[in-house]
């Protein structure tokens, strides 16, 4: 590759991002009608999305709000199904440590788990990686806008659309999408499995602590098998 | 009001946590321990994310042939172990549900 622009690197951005669109924008749908069936107005829905910007977060938080769960419970459990965005955000600073302070509070608002797997891919495959972060900033924005737009249909139009669609398993999907590649060491795979046995043991917990839990027990089990393979 | 104040706290916390590094801290400063547990968080989370929407639809463990989505779950993680796509879950495993549901009727 020859040396490119901040233009050619954000247009590359939009580009290699939308094929991912495909499973993102049903999401969003899906997060929308979650919103609505949990009782939030129209405008409350979409405040939600726009500011938080996250699916899962967005699902939970309808989940625990359908169930009247306490606020501590609902910010709880947001936080922890939110933290993996704290290790995408390790992941990345390095690579962003030399921008100023608006473009990494941008970027840092912007980031999902998928712009954040499109960005480390294009930092590893790049040779000049002056303008990256625009790339960042292409994929991150073609991302937001579809999401907003997806959400705001969800709740608009979403309770017309038939249960038969299934669409509540592309979010599934979504993040198994996700999950397939996180896994690439034998304690990686420890770590998602005991969280997955944890999860259905656990299943019986009031406000989604399941959740919680099984994601502790997995990173216990990640932390142990990679203590025992040192020794 | 209180639903507000839950928009706005979500938000906080979102924002803070993906900000925590890229702006406000260098990872370098912290123990080893904590970045090497910070690396689980993606497929312990992911994973208990995933494993309830195949295996507990209704939330209850239903692992027979009557719940498709294990078994459309199962040929999705085939998919994408080998195609290595990100679309690759989501193109084979949408419309396998489909079929399954279809020929269940």
């Amino acid at each position: 590759m020859t040396q490119s622009s901040p233009r050619q690197e954000f247009i590359a951005g939009c580009r290699d991002i939308s094929p991912v669109l495909l499973g993102s924008i049903p999401f969003g749908f899906v997060a929308g009608i979650a919103a609505v069936s949990a009782g939030m107005s129209a405008l409350e829905g979409i405040a939600l999305s726009v500011l938080a910007f996250s699916g899962i977060a967005q699902l939970v938080v309808s989940q625990l709000v359908a169930a009247n769960s306490p606020f501590l419970v609902t910010v709880a459990a947001a936080f922890v199904v939110s933290l993996r965005l704290m290790m995408y955000s390790a992941a990345l600073s390095p690579h962003l440590a030399h921008l100023d302070r608006r473009w990494r509070i941008l970027l840092s608002f912007l980031m999902t788990d998928q712009s954040f797997a499109m960005t480390v891919k294009r930092f590893n495959e790049a040779t000049d990686r002056a303008y990256v972060h625009w790339h960042f900033l292409g994929s991150a924005t073609t991302l937001y806008l579809s999401w907003q737009a997806a959400v705001a249909f969800g709740v608009l139009a979403g309770a017309s659309v038939p249960a038969t669609w299934s669409l509540d398993f592309a979010v599934v999907l979504t993040f198994l999408a996700l999950l397939v590649p996180a896994v690439r060491t034998r304690a990686d795979l420890a770590a998602a499995c005991v969280a997955g046995l944890v999860v259905l043991i656990a299943a019986g917990l009031p406000y989604r602590l399941a959740l919680v839990v099984a994601s502790i027990a997995g990173i216990a089990a990640g932390m142990a098998i990679e203590l025992t393979r040192r020794r | 009001m209180s639903i507000w104040l839950l928009i706005l706290s979500v938000a906080a916390v979102t924002f803070l946590l993906r900000a925590s590094f890229i702006v406000f801290a260098n990872p370098q400063r912290f123990p080893h321990a904590f970045r090497q547990a910070l690396t689980f968080v993606p497929p312990a989370v992911l994973a208990a994310i995933v494993v309830p929407g195949l295996v507990m639809p209704e939330g209850v463990l239903d692992v027979s042939l009557a719940n498709p989505r294990w078994i459309a779950g199962l040929v999705a993680i085939a998919a994408a172990t080998r195609l290595r796509h990100p679309l690759a879950p989501i193109a084979v495993g949408l419309p396998l549900l489909w079929c399954l549901q279809w020929a269940m009727r």
